[in-house]
């Protein structure tokens, strides 16, 4: 009983929610990937996502997409955030074109279908984990 | 009266009917950006299986060309994606006479054999192509495309801004263009395509 009022109590503390996006299918000539998912912030206080590690990837980093125009062009890039906040009752989304968490340096490529677990790390302490599906899109 | 105002409609409507047949038949409205004087381009670059000739590849053909790096998660495949899209909705023997080209503006990194392979994982008939830095950079400056190295952190640590266009080219000639964001729109861009072939 002790143990559910535990679970139950966790439960109503977690701030940060999740909703489950996809692990990109990259071509496996390539060693980097992108992750998409919608970031909640359900709590009362600022939320600020620190770190997120993988066991496919040496490494994962946040990037926000940087588009700017030359020439009448339209030119793309990707610039690293240290962190990033979320605001009490706000959301990130992770998506093309917006936000995504870059794995770096995949261990093995990946399979179409397989799934890939994300543990997202918060400033205070606390951690999400995330299962992904990969997919080709 | 109503004879003064009769004369007048009628020669309006006439007006408006010998308008709408003189309009060119099967005219489309094209969703790309159209190039109003189609820009005569050519490079060769190299290929999986040696020099690849732009002049030679697009004739009879309409080349589509998306300059990029492999290590680009997010915006490259995005695009790399919608062509795949819209290139599978083409019948077979319209494939035939269009061709998805991938140019690495990252030389350094990115040999023709990974820009190939590339391009290839996101469909067969893709070709992936790259050059020494000077060339790409001249082929960079024919189609106007801008890419610079950034958040440099050593050799092989950086990241790459570049143009995000695709580029149609038919016949020699670099008649359409797509935005990043123009190129999603699969159902447009086959049916530009199609009035391309």
């Amino acid at each position: 009983m002790r143990w559910l009022f535990l679970l139950l109590g966790s439960v109503a503390l977690a701030q940060a929610v999740a909703t489950p996006g996809w692990v990109r299918l990259v071509p496996p000539v390539v060693k980097d990937t992108a992750a998409y998912l919608t970031l909640e912030n359900r709590g009362k206080t600022p939320l600020r996502l620190v770190g997120a590690e993988t066991e496919v990837a040496e490494r994962v980093s946040f990037h926000q997409d940087h588009r700017e125009h030359r020439g009448g062009q339209v030119v793309l890039g990707m610039r690293p955030l240290p962190y990033l906040d979320i605001p009490p009752g706000g959301r990130v989304e992770f998506r093309p074109g917006k936000y995504h968490l870059m794995l770096e340096g995949l261990k093995r490529p990946l399979k179409a279908g397989e799934k890939v677990a994300l543990v997202l790390r918060f400033q205070d302490g606390s951690k999400l984990k995330v299962i992904l599906p990969v997919e080709m899109r | 009266m109503k004879g003064k105002l009769l004369l007048p409609v009628l020669l309006v409507l006439a007006l408006v009917g010998v308008a709408y047949l003189l309009l060119p038949k099967g005219t489309h409205a094209f969703y790309g950006t159209r190039l109003l004087n189609p820009k005569p381009v050519d490079f060769t670059l190299e290929g999986p299986q040696g020099p690849v000739r732009l002049a030679e590849l697009s004739q009879g053909r309409v080349v589509l060309i998306f300059f990029g790096f492999t290590r680009c998660p997010d915006v490259c495949p995005t695009t790399m994606l919608a062509l795949k899209r819209a290139y599978e909705k083409l019948s077979p023997k319209e494939q035939e006479r269009v061709q998805v080209i991938f140019i690495s503006v990252d030389p350094e990194r990115d040999i023709p054999q990974i820009s190939d392979q590339y391009a290839k994982g996101f469909h067969p008939s893709f070709l992936g192509l790259t050059g020494s830095p000077e060339t790409i950079q001249e082929v960079a400056r024919t189609f106007g495309v801008y890419y610079q190295k950034t958040q440099y952190r050593g050799p092989g640590e950086y990241l790459v801004d570049h143009t995000a266009t695709t580029f149609v080219v038919k016949e020699g000639n670099l008649v359409l263009l797509f935005s990043p964001d123009k190129v999603e729109e699969t159902e447009k861009v086959v049916g530009d395509l199609r009035a391309l072939l």
